[in-house]
């Protein structure tokens, strides 16, 4: 990291616009927006700016469009591409001051709220109401809905429920050169015009700096429940998975631990899983109490159709967090491991994860590393989890290569290299032998289009 | 993380600073943000606690200097609460963190002008007794026994009532008055060498089980002597009699509770406090029960401006759940509450989790 001063007449011109308490150039604050949750990856702003209004953001826009100087939107800062890493400079411009929750209505099933919310505020302000915003990402506690939408974030219901894109209903954005835009709104229905609104979700803030966001909600389900199934492997698992889809249940939950990751999680949090056994399958329902008392009982029959070693429905609540515990120490227990914990998101259809985790294990053992997989076998989106012990030189060298091979197997069996945690910095590179070059050249047109100066987190999707 | 369009930093040269293990841990997940009383003033992440740690890492790796304004600033913004630690999946040590942090940073001339006399009154154990001296607490001429009552240092001289109910409650404490201060204070305002061997001395003072009714106090204790030895009030009480229900008078008032962040964190103490109360009164969850007061130890006196601002939405709770008493486990939090609830002119009374269960047993 190189110390330089900040460019001439910058902060002056940003104090202009937000206010002298809201312009952050000191070295210090420079070192802690240099990163977000991505492992390894870093570059110095020269200055961080946090707005209050979308006309603020209207003057930074202006002012860094005038000037060519590249703007990173960011939330709290949970992306795990580097996607709001300012590798190249520029101002960070942090969206957390706007932070309010508009409007929730039960009425219309829609919710109106500023970028800066939290996702977990968002959907306890809906839970309030007897509705439910289903998107929950991991990083849910601390993410923003900003973030959030920006990346096209997943969760652990996305097979039920769909992902952030399916309630995003209208978007106020800034565009780069200072023009406040609004795309779709609170209808449903709605074809005046290009999807702008869909295509700014997931755009990483490559296009635009989203500055209100319309949601759609959905009646929070009266009920859930859960249960666990052990597998002698993980073909027998996602066998099963086949099967529950086939009997006609749509569960809520399905996700899955490899053997690596019941080792990991059992040695830390020793919650009484069998390590002996290749495969763990967490599923659940929710939605009306007979209808989960019956998709249950068909998961558990499916689940021992398939070969499963014990099959176990949670009587309880408090069973059930048992169940869940599992899933939710994975990560955690993988982290403790090692220091340096690389996570990545490769996604392939649902008949393939078993063929897919295998070919993991497979380069983890050529490579020499420690990869445990979970994930949401529902949907195919998969987290093979590097450890890596920082004494050992190579391992982040050889860590990069097992995961390029791993992102061209998943793109081989009609997968993404990326489901939910987005391109970002770390997988621009890999981006063109999913797309193909049409494909991405058509892109570049499309930021060209929104962003001709290159402003808004430029080296990025589009560039 | 799997490519790199541009090269990760070749592994630089540690100064020393921190214990590499305990700085390594942090993955920068951010789960710590939203539990951080600072960064919820401040929504920056510099105020933060994955923020604070890559100052350290600055400081550890000579990105930033010592003198770094902003890293003088934030050593000292944080409350060193710990609320960041049950939160995080990667189980960083924070608390320890910013321990060593101020003892590189606060050493010799850097440690903030108002917490110097403080630290000089607590050092001795001789100073120690003679500013209780005055007070009716119920420290006295006796030799240790197997179960002792720590009897704290500016507990005994600010609430001498909390030792003498703690032992109404529990005749079989001893309480001896030849005992000194447990080191906490040092430990977190950079004299961390210091603070271990108060807490050594106490453990010396005290052979046997130390019981402590501040915890704060008994959190660094354990973390010297290991929590075999140290146990704080509620904790003890509640292992000696269970959670048994007392007899529900006709009038129970309605009683909150601050939570001691270091009891809470540190020791993973909270369900018995909260037993405790549920014996005598009507116990009221207050929303922020669990979260720093801004008392803080010396904090209040160090950031009188930052502290209240802290307090504010505890008060406001407060006032809203209209209590008629707060119980505090922990002599900061105590004072915190108390001016609080004073400059508002709340009807709450705030009192001692010991003077709450004594005065109505």
């Amino acid at each position: 990291m190189t110390t330089t001063a900040t460019p001439t007449g910058l902060r002056e011109r940003l104090e202009a616009v937000v206010g002298h308490d809201h312009v952050r150039t000191d070295e210090g604050a420079l070192v802690t927006f240099s990163m977000d949750a991505t492992p390894l990856e870093r570059g110095r702003p020269d200055a961080v700016v946090f707005p209050a209004t979308a006309d603020e953001v209207a003057g930074v826009l202006r002012i860094a469009n005038e000037r060519g100087v590249p703007l990173i939107a960011r939330g709290s800062g949970t992306n795990l591409s580097a996607g709001t890493v300012p590798h190249r400079g520029g101002i960070v411009l942090v969206l957390t001051r706007m932070n309010r929750v508009k409007e929730v209505s039960g009425a219309e099933l829609v919710a109106v709220c500023e970028p800066g919310v939290r996702t977990i505020e968002l959907a306890q302000a809906a839970a309030a109401k007897g509705l439910l915003f289903p998107p929950d990402p991991g990083s849910q506690s601390t993410a923003t809905v900003g973030g959030n939408v920006a990346e096209c974030a997943g969760g652990l219901r996305a097979l039920k429920y769909g992902v952030t894109r399916d309630y995003v209903l209208g978007v106020q954005a800034v565009l780069a050169t200072g023009e406040i835009i609004r795309s779709g709104g609170r209808l449903v229905k709605d074809v005046a015009g290009y999807d702008l609104r869909r295509l700014l979700c997931g755009s990483e803030g490559t296009l635009a700096v989203m500055t209100e966001l319309t949601l759609r909600l959905v009646p929070a389900p009266e009920a859930s429940g859960y249960g666990m199934a052990y597998f002698p492997d993980l073909a027998a698992a996602a066998r099963a998975v086949s099967r529950v889809l086939a009997s006609g249940v749509l569960p809520v939950t399905l996700e899955f631990l490899d053997q690596v990751c019941i080792g990991a999680v059992e040695d830390y949090a020793q919650i009484g899983l069998d390590t002996s056994a290749g495969a763990l399958l967490i599923f659940g329902q929710d939605g009306d109490p007979a209808v989960i008392e019956r998709d249950l009982e068909r998961m558990a029959q499916a689940c021992a159709t398939e070969g499963a070693t014990s099959v176990r429905i949670a009587e309880s609540p408090e069973a059930a967090s048992e169940v869940l515990e599992a899933r939710r120490a994975a990560l955690p227990s993988l982290s403790r491991l090692e220091p340096l914990t690389l996570l990545e998101d490769a996604t392939v259809p649902r008949s393939r994860i078993a063929e897919m985790v295998e070919y993991i294990q497979e380069v983890a053992r050529r490579h020499q590393l420690k990869i445990g997989t979970f994930g949401h076998a529902g949907d195919g989106n998969l987290h093979p989890t590097a450890v890596l012990d920082p004494a050992d030189e190579g391992a982040v060298g050889r860590a990069r290569a097992a995961f390029g091979e791993i992102f061209a197997r998943a793109i081989e069996l009609d997968g993404t290299i990326t489901g939910e945690h987005g391109i970002g910095l770390v997988k621009l590179r890999y981006l063109e032998r999913q797309l193909g070059a049409d494909h991405m050249a058509l892109l570049r047109r499309i930021k060209a289009a929104f962003d001709p100066n290159g402003i808004l987190n430029p080296g990025k999707l589009g560039s | 993380m799997t490519t790199a369009a541009i090269a990760p930093d070749p592994v630089p040269e540690r100064r020393g600073v921190f214990t590499a293990e305990l700085l390594d841990r942090c993955i920068s997940c951010g789960f710590c943000l939203p539990a951080c009383p600072t960064y919820a003033l401040t929504g920056v992440e510099t105020s933060s606690p994955r923020g604070r740690i890559n100052l350290m890492r600055a400081l550890e790796t000579g990105v930033l200097p010592d003198d770094d304004p902003t890293v003088q600033e934030e050593s000292s913004f944080c409350l060193g609460c710990r609320a960041c630690e049950p939160v995080c999946p990667a189980g960083v040590q924070y608390g320890e963190l910013v321990e060593e942090w101020r003892d590189h940073l606060w050493n010799g001339r850097g440690r903030p002008w108002k917490v110097r006399p403080l630290l000089w009154a607590v050092d001795s154990p001789r100073r120690v007794r003679a500013m209780g001296i005055v007070r009716r607490h119920a420290g006295r001429g006796e030799a240790p026994g197997p179960v002792n009552l720590m009897l704290g240092c500016f507990e005994r001289v600010l609430y001498p009532r909390v030792s003498r109910d703690a032992r109404k409650l529990a005749g079989e404490l001893a309480a001896p008055a030849a005992q000194g201060c447990c080191g906490a204070l040092h430990a977190h305002n950079g004299e961390l060498g210091r603070g271990r061997q108060l807490a050594q001395r106490l453990g010396e003072a005290l052979p046997g089980t130390i019981v402590t009714t501040s915890g704060g106090c008994g959190a660094h204790l354990a973390g010297v002597l290991g929590g075999d030895r140290v146990k704080e009030l509620s904790q003890w009480l509640h292992a000696r009699d269970g959670a048994v229900v007392g007899n529900p008078t006709a009038a129970r008032p309605r009683i909150g509770l601050q939570d001691s962040c270091h009891l809470r964190h540190g020791l993973g103490v909270w369900r018995e406090p909260r037993e405790l109360i549920a014996r005598v009164g009507e116990y009221v969850e207050l929303p922020s029960a669990a979260g720093c007061c801004g008392g803080a130890g010396s904090y209040a006196i160090v950031r009188p401006q930052d502290s209240a601002r802290v307090l504010d939405r505890h008060l406001d709770e407060i006032a809203g759940a209209d209590l008629d008493l707060v119980a505090v486990v922990n002599a900061g939090c105590y004072r915190q509450l108390q001016q609080g609830v004073k400059r508002r002119r709340l009807r709450t009374r705030v009192l001692h989790l010991a003077e709450l269960l004594a005065g109505v047993k």
